[in-house]
Parts: structure tokens; sequence; C-alpha cells
């Protein structure tokens, strides 16, 4: 029958509500009042022709509002808990969700909560979930938090210690963990990241036959496949390659003589250029190899390392990197954060280091942090200590740091669904640094 | 009043609900499962949205989704087993409408009842990893309408039918069999497949087998081919009237497999309607459709050029082998140009300019036009003919078309050399007599050879212009020089550089006095002008325009050759003169003087002379007189020499001859080159280079290269390995 005038008249609660058929069309279809007001529906007006609905006002009043201008604003009075709850029961948990923060810039970023976890810290990952959730990963033990920073219940594979974890889409987790001898544990599992729940265990075989390994860094690209640095027990170290829709191990990059892939902290998939970035960095290897793989050649297409470079006095060792495709390099960084860029466009470059902050030197707490690198949308982010400097520009000049008074150095950090979380070592508390939604004028 | 009661009974419900009532989630699923049932029975208008989805609400809440979802299950099914037996009752012709009607009904239902439980679709489902209920729905549909033994072969029949009935001419209801094939597709792929697309291929492969072998029988294979086309492009209008797109390539390759390449061969062979007789008649329409229909199915364009290039080639065969059509070069070269026009057209108009064509074309005519050895002399007659006569009132552009197209021919040859030998001859003989119609075309074919084989090739022909020039020019010295010369004949020296122009055997005949008296002159002058230079006469080349007045006064000028102007200088001093007096007197070799006295003896019109006996040919003993009842309508006369065109057989061998001489060297020469970078290379390989570096200009006969390869080892610049005797070494 559809609305026959565009005024609406609610009572929710006992309390009456005014507003338009256009202001509830914002709602979409798939929300209570776009079932509501479908032609299928007989709206059946009661006495005083209004619609009844038996919910808490006051949640209705800031729903309401949220409908008429995208904005959300939640007097003090109302717990965040209570309104979330109200907006699930209207379908509005995504208006909500996507109205709280706005657009990622690391140059507007506010601190917006600190989260203490049970752990008693040494995080090793923390990892943003596509929706504004993440999750943190403790010894053998991963904490699932949802955009709402509600807990869910924790996963783990068979107890072993987790080395590293992604989010495939925001209701499934890849944990990466290591192998206990001769128990054909560890590895690769799927998980539901809102029960916790084991979906999937990836394997690994060499010769048609299947070998427990240990998982480390992960990578994901966009054309649905995982990557991850493999340790079998018989030198069969490597990088693996698995679909995300069938599970099945499609390719093994076996690491060549000489080189190392098998323990690599880290791998980023180049979307741009077909390869995989594979680091793996001082201390978990006297060198650092950095390495570009082209899995259709079978090839290492790019390779640089410090084997053999003259130690200098202050002793520069490459404790990250990342590849930064629209300017053809890879961006490394020192213990002391300084910056290296390396060109990606010839095979015999060495470091071009811009010492910015040789002042760190000497400053040096008693318990450092390795730094740690992230790019985000042409920002390039940098954890040392205590705090993240955010750069930005073609020279890649530092615009912003974030800093905050306690919890220590901090570990990791991971952005994602216009987010930043940042996990501290001393303490287990991570914070989450978020884009306050756009002035008024 | 008994409204009045109801409200009341409801809100006492609900004043009492209690989450530990034991009947609570009974009671609230009841109401649910009523309006289910209201609304599959189109009767929701008395229902309250905002109480359904509140009581859904509570029940997930208060952990009762399990409850709530497994009776959504059984209600939606009891509805949908009703359903189904009312669609089982549905009469012949309206079980398809039936069917449509409850789909159209169920989606509707679906979607309110989806409505309601949003909240448990949202939180409830997603958490159990149970199917949604938009899907339940459409998977329940499946189950109990769908694949309902009553209704699933049921329903497969009905839609092949349709398309049966459709494709013998009857009009269909499409729109209804658009709306129930999309519900097989939102079903899910492999419903649509199953249930109906893979049936309905093997259905239409039976169909156009059938159909095919009943057209093949009676109809010629044009007529085949347009069948097969229409049926195509039904089939392709089926598919966007009411199939899922991705059918399209699966029907299509079934009429493809069924109708054509079942048929392909049969089809190309036809007789009287085939491939061949389509290219006989040009018949671009039907092998445009051939084409495009036999490239949709593999090996068919294949089989297509296959026949095509057998065709060509024994008719290409025929045409070159056939001695009529070697009598006249002009009209054999002017016939391959025809039949080259005819395939162009043919490849261009029909087949796509498609590039494998072309290539099977230039092929089979490389193939047929090197059967005959004379092919390179007949090409070069053809453009001597042209450039003498034929390209007069043909402007600029047509000359280069022809050009063009004479190149391509030459392109066609393996025995390029032969074709410049020839060439050579031809240009020489235009450029003395003066025949050449426009020097602009000449330079322009020139330019082309030149494109095509380089520099070597043309650097001769070239110099035979210069020649010419610079023969102007001394001319014009000669004449300065000599103020004294008067009324005496008037003579024009070409003076040809040995090498650049065709040499031939040439024996220096006896020229009158007159004239042998002016050339001594000629050959001081040019010797005193230009030092350490040799001249010799070419007289069996010139001409020679003469005054001759008849026994009645008859005057004519007689444009003779050099050789006929000796014979006839000899009259003026004598009434008769027996064959063995002329050689005597002038020298000029026998053969030359037999052609040029039946010339001059023999030819009505141009009977200058008498013979005795009256004979057509020449005899030894035969007497010539000055006849003096010569007549002509026209002032001048031009007499030619009976001369054939095409070369006498001992000159055709001669020519052949010196082709095989003067490849000699060039075999050498690349055999040196070869051998000079590869150091050493054993014989096959040897033979392939060399055969590699010269095809641009003919094909090296392996024996031959073999005996050039011996000579230069005799001659110390190669030597044979001592243990593999196949292997040759380069000696620096």
């Amino acid at each position: 029958m559809g609305i026959q005038k565009d005024r609406v008249k609610f009572n929710v609660g006992g309390r009456i509500f005014e507003t338009t058929a256009t202001t509830l069309a914002n709602a979409g279809r798939n929300s209570m009042f776009g079932a509501m007001f479908d032609e299928d529906w007989n709206l059946v007006l009661d006495n005083f022709n209004e619609y009844f609905i038996d919910r808490n006002p006051d949640c209705f009043a800031v729903l309401l509002d949220l409908l008429r201008t995208g904005e959300l604003y939640v007097p003090a009075k109302i717990p965040e808990k209570l309104l979330y709850r109200e907006a699930l029961f209207y379908g509005l948990l995504d208006h909500v969700r996507s109205a709280k923060w706005g657009q990622f810039d690391g140059n507007r970023l506010r601190l917006s909560r600190s989260v203490t976890g049970q752990a008693p810290g040494d995080g090793t990952a923390i990892r943003a979930g596509p929706d504004g959730g993440c999750c943190v990963a403790h010894g053998s033990i991963v904490h699932v938090y949802d955009w709402m920073l509600d807990e869910h219940p924790p996963i783990n594979l068979d107890y072993q210690r987790v080395n590293d974890v992604g989010w495939i889409d925001s209701e499934n987790i890849v944990l990466g963990a290591c192998e206990r001898l001769g128990r054909g544990d560890g590895g690769m599992g799927l998980f539901s990241s809102s029960t916790g729940e084991l979906r999937y265990k990836f394997q690994v075989s060499h010769e048609n036959q299947i070998k427990s390994y240990t998982a480390g860094a992960l990578s994901f690209s966009s054309d649905y496949k995982i990557f991850s640095s493999c340790k079998g027990r018989s030198n069969e170290y490597g990088i693996g390659v698995w679909d995300q829709v069938t599970g099945k191990q499609i390719d093994f990059f076996y690491e060549p003589l000489g080189w190392s892939l098998g323990d690599a902290d880290k791998l980023q998939w180049l979307q741009g250029s077909n390869c995989l970035l594979v680091a793996t960095l001082f201390p978990r290897k006297d060198n650092c190899y950095i390495s570009l793989l082209d899995f259709r050649e079978k090839q290492m297409v790019w390779t640089w390392s410090d084997i053999g470079a003259p130690l200098t006095v202050d002793e520069k060792r490459v404790r990250d990197a990342i590849a930064m495709e629209e300017s053809n390099s890879i961006c490394v960084v020192n213990e002391y954060e300084d910056l290296g860029f390396i060109d990606l466009r010839s095979t015999a470059s060495s470091i071009r280091w811009s010492s910015r902050s040789r002042l760190m030197k000497g400053k040096m707490p008693d318990e450092p942090c390795y730094p740690k690198l992230a790019l985000h949308e042409g920002q390039l982010f940098s954890s040392m200590n205590d705090s993240i400097s955010v750069f930005c520009g073609p020279d890649w000049v530092l615009t912003s740091r974030l800093r905050r008074s306690y919890g220590g150095s901090i570990c990791d950090f991971s952005i994602g669904g216009d987010r930043l979380f940042a996990l501290h070592s001393e303490e287990n508390v991570f914070d989450i640094w978020e884009t306050p939604s756009a002035p008024l004028l | 009043m008994s409204n009045q009661k109801k409200r009341n009974f409801q809100i006492e419900a609900f004043k009492h609900r209690v989450v530990v009532d034991p009947k609570y989630a009974d009671k609230t699923w009841k109401i649910l499962e009523h309006a289910i049932h209201e609304i599959y029975n189109h009767n929701a208008s008395g229902l309250s949205f905002e109480e359904l989805y509140r009581n859904a609400y509570n029940m997930v809440l208060h952990k009762f989704g399990e409850k709530l979802y497994t009776g959504l299950v059984t209600t939606m099914t009891s509805h949908l087993k009703e359903i189904s037996k009312s669609i089982e009752a549905a009469q012949g012709g309206s079980f398809l409408e039936a069917l449509n009607r409850k789909w159209n009904d169920h989606n509707k239902a679906l979607q309110m009842i989806r409505d309601i439980l949003m909240y448990m679709d949202r939180t409830y489902i997603p958490s159990t990893r149970k199917t949604p209920v938009h899907e339940l729905g459409l998977n329940l549909w499946r189950d109990n309408i769908i694949h309902s033994s009553k209704i699933q072969t049921r329903l497969l029949n009905t839609l092949l039918e349709l398309v049966h009935r459709e494709r013998t001419g009857e009009v269909i209801d499409r729109g209804l069999m658009r709306n129930i094939i999309k519900m097989l597709m939102d079903l899910g792929a492999t419903v649509y497949e199953e249930d109906f697309e893979i049936p309905f291929l093997d259905v239409s492969a039976d169909f156009y087998k059938g159909e095919s072998q009943e057209f093949i029988e009676c109809c010629d294979c044009g007529d085949y081919l347009k069948k097969a086309e229409r049926r195509l492009n039904e089939e392709m209008d089926r598919v966007g009237n009411y199939l899922d797109a991705g059918s399209e390539k699966k029907i299509t390759n079934v009429v493809e497999k069924e109708m054509i390449a079942n048929h392909m061969l049969r089809l190309i062979h036809m007789e009287n309607s085939g491939l061949v007789s389509m290219l006989l008649d040009d018949k671009y329409g039907d092998l445009g459709r051939m084409y495009n229909l036999f490239r949709r199915v593999p090996d068919g364009l294949q089989k297509i050029r296959e026949v095509m290039t057998s065709h060509i080639r024994d008719t290409g065969k025929q045409l070159v082998t056939d001695p009529e059509r070697l009598k006249d070069p002009v009209e054999f070269v002017q016939r391959l140009l025809d039949a080259k026009d005819k395939y162009d057209n043919i490849i261009n108009l029909a087949f796509n300019n498609d590039k494998t064509f072309q290539n099977a074309l230039n092929s089979s005519f490389e193939y047929f036009i090197n059967l005959n050895p004379r092919s390179p002399e007949f090409i070069s007659l053809f453009v001597d003919d042209k450039l003498r006569k034929g390209l007069k009132g043909v402007s600029e552009e047509d000359v280069e078309t022809i050009l063009d197209k004479v190149m391509m021919l030459f392109r066609y040859l393996q025995e390029k050399d032969v074709f410049e030998k020839y060439y050579k001859q031809h240009l020489a003989k235009r450029l003395l007599s003066g025949k050449t119609v426009s020097d602009d075309a000449e330079r322009s074919l020139i330019v082309k050879l030149k494109t095509e084989c380089g520099y070597q090739f043309t650097s001769k022909l070239e110099g035979m212009f210069t020649d010419m020039k610079t023969s102007q020019d001394t001319m014009q010295g000669f004449y300065a020089s000599q103020p004294d010369l008067g009324d005496g004949p008037t003579l024009t020296v070409q003076v040809l550089t040995t090498g650049s122009w065709p040499t031939q055997s040439s024996v220096t005949c006896n020229l009158p006095a007159e004239m042998s008296a002016l050339c001594e002159r000629f050959r001081a002058y040019y010797l005193g002008t230009h030092t350490g230079r040799r001249l010799s006469w070419q007289t069996n080349m010139g001409t020679a325009d003469i005054k001759a007045i008849f026994g009645k006064g008859q005057k004519h000028e007689l444009n003779v050759s050099t050789y006929q102007m000796c014979v006839l200088m000899l009259f003026n001093n004598a009434d008769r003169l027996t064959y063995k007096e002329i050689e005597q007197a002038t020298e000029i070799p026998a053969s030359d003087l037999k052609r040029c006295l039946q010339s001059m003896a023999c030819v009505k019109g141009k009977n200058v002379l008498r013979k005795d006996p009256m004979s057509k040919d020449i005899g030894e003993d035969d007497a010539f007189f000055v006849n003096d009842k010569f007549s002509s309508k026209f002032y001048k006369v031009k007499i030619g020499t009976v001369v054939a065109q095409k070369e006498s057989e001992p000159e055709k061998q001669e020519t052949r001859q010196r082709v095989e001489e003067d490849r000699k060297p060039q075999i050498e020469a690349a055999i040196v080159r070869i051998m000079k970078s590869r150091k050493q290379l054993d014989h096959n390989n040897i033979i392939t280079e060399v055969t590699k570096q010269l095809q641009s200009r003919f094909l090296a006969n392996p024996t031959e290269i073999k005996k050039r390869i011996e000579s230069l080892i005799e001659r110390d610049f190669l030597e044979r390995d001592n243990i593999d005797r196949k292997l040759y070494r380069y000696l620096a």
C-alpha cells in the first residue's frame, strides 16, 4: 500500500517521533524500516495514527538523527553498547559503523580508545580487519575484536606459537603457527572471526607427500591467493601458495642455495608487477635478504642482500622493508628509524639512506622495539619505540607523529578499515586511532 | 465486540510474557507460523509487521533461533508441497503458466517472510552457518517443486517441446519461456544446466543431425549454407530471447558440429555447387557464407584453403603448361594476372582478407609459375609489350598498377636472374630501336626491381640508360666537330658499355662504303676524345632510314635494319643478285641474312625485293631483284625483320647457358662469404645457407653448388676435413 503522505509518526516506547518517509528510506531496503514500508506490507496504524515500536526511545532518537543527517552523535548518557544493540535490532548497525569514524588520513588521526587485554604483554602481531575489527596474537592465542571492540572467542592452532595472522575478509582469519617436532601439528589454519572455530587447515605437500611445516609470515593477493613462508623438516624451505577459494596448495617456491625465503619476516604481494616481496631481516638471520619472486617464471627477478657489505661504525641493519610500487622502490628502516630507499628498477642497487633521525641515537630506551613500516594510500608509517611517524610526499617528509604516554614501546601496528591499531609491548594494551568525521563547515 | 475480545486476548498474552514461560517459545512461534500461512494465502493485509518483527527478534534474543529456523523450514516445506500438488494438477498448456504464477507468489511470500525474520537472518544464521532465508526459500522450491518427480520431467519435456515447435515455425509464448528459464537460473546455474541446458543441447544435436541429413540430400551447397546460416542465427536469437547468455556458445557449437563440421567435406566437394564451382563462378556471397560458417569449426578454414590451393595449382598448372598458351607470351602473362585478380577479389570480398588465404594463394602461384621454365622470359616479354605500345594513352596511375602487378608475378619467380637476363635483352632492344613509350614507366619499373632485389640487380640496367644519354651528347659533339659533313648519310651511334648490355656474338658485316667511311670518322673522333677505349660495331642491332625510287618512279622512305640496309644498298649497283653473292658481299651471318631477305621478299606489302623462285623460304640458290612493282599507300614504309618475338630454340639454349654461367661466380661468392664467417661447415649446411642467400635471385641447384665447392677446393679456397669428408674448412 505504501505511504500515502510523506509524514510518518512513530510511537517508540512511549515517545512520539515524527519524521518523513524520505528520511526512513535512507535506512535502505535491508533494514526494518525498509521492510516495514515495502508495499507488500499493509501497514496498520493504531488508534492515534502512529506506528508503535516497542523499543528504547533515547536510542531511537540517536538513530533517527543518523538517518536524517548521516552523522552520529551519541549523548554521554547512552552507553555505546546499548546503541549498538538497538541499531542491530533496526538493521542499522552498518550505518552506525560507517558514521562512527571518518575516512582514514594519517595526518588527522586521533586516539579513539585503548583496549587492555588479558595477556601479560609481548604481543606478536596486531592486524586490522577490513571492517574496523582487529586481532592480536599473543604466544599461541589470537584474540579477535569486532569493530565495536567486543571480544570474540579466541582462536588457536593446536596451541602452537603463532607467527603471523591475517584477515581474508571480515569473517575469516588465517593464522600461521610453528610446528612441534614430530607431531604433525602447526602450519596454517582458517578460522571464523566470530566463533573462533577452525574451518580449514592448509597443507603442504612435497613430492605428493603431505609434510608438516612451520608457517611464518603471511600475505594475501587480490586474486585470492595466500602466500606464506614455510619451513619444513628436511630443508623444504620456501614460499607456499594456496588458493583462498579451494584451500588447495597451488605452488611452492623452493629456497635457492645461499638465500633465505623460508625464514622470511615479511611477505608483500605486489599487484602491479605480479611479484611477491620476501624479506628476511636481522636479527632473524645474520644477514638481510630481500627478493621479488615471480611465480610464473619461478624466478627471483630482483634481489638485494647485505652479505659482504662493509660494516659501518654505526652498524645500520635493515629491520623492516616495504615495497612501494608507485615509486618503484623498496623502503627499509634501521634500528635508529633512519629510512632508506632501494631502487627496484636496477638489480645492483644500494640503499640510499635519508638520515633523518640521527637524534635518536643515545636516547634509546632500555628495551627498544624494532621499527616497523606500513604504507597506506601514499602515506608511509613507521613505528619506533612509543610513537608512530607519518611521512608524506615524494620525498617522504615527516608530517605527523602519534604518541601516547603509557604502554611502553609499540611492538606492532596495522592499518585497515579506516583505523590504525597500535600494540604496545610492556602492558598488553592496544590503541585505536581514528580520523574524526569531516568538520561541519 | 468480538474484535474487542480478540485484542484483549492478545494483550493478555503479552502481559504475562515471561521468558521462563516454557510455552513462550511455542506461543510466539505459533504467531509467526500463522503469519507465514497468511502470507502464502495472500491474506497478509491483517498482519502487523512490527509485531511479527519483534516476535522473531525476541525468539532469537532468547535463544530460540534454532526453533524459529526449523519451524520456518517445516512450514515453508509444507506450503511448497501443496503448491506442488496444484501445479501438478494443471492441465496441458496451463502447466507452465501455473508454475510461473506460483513461482511469482512464492518469491513475494519469501520476501515478506525474510522481512519478518530479518534479525534472524542477520545474527543467528551467520553465527550458526545456516542457509540464509532467501537462499533457503529457493532451495526448498527447487527440491519440492522443480525436482518433484511429477514436475521435473514434465517441465523439461514442455520446455523442449516449445523449443521444437518454435524451430518448426510455430509462434510460442516467449515471455513465459523467459520467465521459466530465469527461474531455473535463479535457482542456481547447476539447476539450469542439469534440468534444462544439457538435455536441450542433446535434443538440439539430434534435431540438427536429422535436419542436416535431409538438407544435404536435397540442397546444393549454396542453399545448404544459407539454411545453416539461418539456423545458426535463429539459435543465437533464441538465446537472446529467452535462454541464459552462457548457452550461446554451447548451442552454436552444437549447430556448428551437426550442420557444418559433420558435412564439411561433402559440402566442399559437392558436385556442381561445391567450393570449386563457387570459385569458378566467383560466387562471392556463397564463398563468404562458407568462410564465415567454416571458420566456426575446427579445421574448417584449413579444408577450404586446401581445396582452393589445389584448385589454383591445378588450373594454374594447366595454364602454364598448355602449349596453345605458350604461343602468345603477352596473353599468357595476362591470363596469370587475370587469375591473380580473380582470387584477390575472392579473398577480399568473401574471405575477409584472411592472411592465411593470401599466403596460400601466393604459394600456389609461386608453385605453378615456376613449373614453366619460360615464365621469366614471358613476364619480361609482357613488360616489353606494355612498354613498347601497350601503355600509350594510359594514365600514369594505370601504368603503375600494371607495373605493380607485374612485380607481383616477378616476386613469385624463383629464377629472378633469368628474368633479369631477358629483361636486359628486351630493354636493350627497346632502347636501341627507340621503341620505348615512356621513360618514366621504364625508370619506375627499375626502381621497383631495385627495391625488390637490391642495387646490384639493376645497376647494369641503369647503366644502359646512362649510355643512351651519353651517346646523345657524344653525337652532338661529333657533328659539331665535323662541320664538313654535308649531304652524305647521317650516322647515329650509340656507344654501349660492354658488360652493361646483353652481349651478342656479333660479326660485323660489311657496311656500304659510304657508311664505313663515316663510321671510321666517328671512330677517330671518339677515340680521340676518350683514350684507352675500344669500339666495335654491333651491326646486328642498328636501323637505317633509306630513300628508294622504284621502277615506276614510286618514291618511298624505307625504315630497315642495318643488315637490310646493307643488302638493299647492293642493289644500287646490280639488278639481280644471288643469295651467295649477297652473303659474300655483306658477310651477314646466314641465319640473320635469311631472315632479313625473307622480310624484304616474302612479306606482302613490304616486298621491296622479288625472289626467284617465288617461295616462302629462302634457299641458298635463290636470286633476288628489286621489285619494280612495289607499291604502298604510305610514303614511309617500315620493313620489320621477321623475328620471332619469343626466342628461337638455339637462342633459348644460349640464354640458358649464359644464365648458368653467370650463376657460377655468384654461387662461389656465396660459398666464400659463408665459409669466411663460419670457418668450417658441413656439406648439408653449406647447401642450405647458399640456397637461402641466393633465393632472392634464383634457386641454386645443389649439384651445381657441389661442383662450385669442388672448384673452390681445387683453387685452395676450401679444404676437406681429413677425418670427416663431409666437413669443409675455409682457408684464409
